[in-house]
């Protein structure tokens, strides 16, 4: 089976997931007595800002092991990474603002959590834009590398501006040094749902690689015809 | 003790969009990989 072959499988078999994910907190998980039914926006937002910042943290590391050994899988992997984490960042930027609204009283402020985030969304736009624009295969790859490994820098400050700022945004209740805050239905329904999105950056990104390894077969074509 | 907001609407809205946007993506690289 060949590699998009089995991404597109992963994908489906997450999509899937995603509908049981669905079910099971909409149906099964307490609604949360303070913020009501918007509370469960939190099953969708935090998986996918999870792995927003992952993956632009493993473009990063691909973007360093690159430059020392100019292995172009590391660079496709990066561009691969970059697209999955553009959707993610998509999904976390449209899923907060209508959790914000109810609970904050508006659908976005300045502050440093949310501003962040979306550097992060630009940091992406721009490094598949710069990506796009270059034609010379070797000087992409530098250029992606370097860009990448800026966005890298900036995940901790992401993860950590809610304690390093006073913001609206509210301090993790998962992913913090004790244990997490959540009651036990809850922390399942997040947990399944961290494991969907996890496949479906995996089912992406295999995808995505295999579009970039043919363009790469179809560039090398071109360049000995 | 006070009531449970009724904010369900947004629950769902953000669900929808966020499906959207998944598949959305899927059926983008489908197509792109059947381009090929």
């Amino acid at each position: 089976m060949s590699l998009a072959r089995k991404g597109r499988l992963i994908t489906l078999i997450g999509l899937g997931l995603l509908a049981l994910v669905y079910v099971r907190a909409l149906a099964f998980t307490p609604v949360e007595r303070l913020q009501g039914p918007a509370q469960k926006i939190y099953y969708l937002h935090v998986p996918a800002a999870i792995w927003a910042e992952t993956a632009m943290f493993l473009v990063g590391l691909a973007g360093i092991f690159y430059l020392f050994l100019k292995d172009p899988r590391l660079d496709r992997f990066a561009e691969a990474s970059a697209e999955a984490g553009t959707v993610f960042a998509g999904v976390v930027l449209t899923t907060g603002p209508i959790w914000g609204k109810p609970i904050w009283g508006t659908w976005w402020t300045w502050d440093a959590r949310l501003t962040s985030t979306l550097f992060l969304f630009f940091l992406y736009i721009g490094y598949l834009l710069l990506r796009g624009a270059i034609d010379d295969g070797a000087l992409r790859a530098r250029y992606g590398a370097v860009l990448g490994i800026c966005g890298m820098c900036l995940v901790p400050f992401i993860h950590l501006s809610v304690y390093l700022f006073r913001t609206l945004h509210p301090q993790p209740i998962v992913l913090k040094p004790s244990a997490p805050s959540l009651p036990g239905s809850m922390l399942v329904t997040l947990l399944l749902s961290f494991g969907v999105f996890t496949l479906l950056y995996v089912g992406f990104v295999m995808q995505r690689y295999a579009l970039a390894l043919a363009q790469a077969e179809q560039d090398e074509r071109g360049a000995h015809a | 003790m006070p009531d449970v907001p009724h904010n369900s609407g947004y629950m769902v809205a953000a669900y929808i969009v966020t499906a959207a946007i998944l598949v959305g993506y899927a059926l983008s690289l489908y197509r792109r990989s059947e381009k090929r």
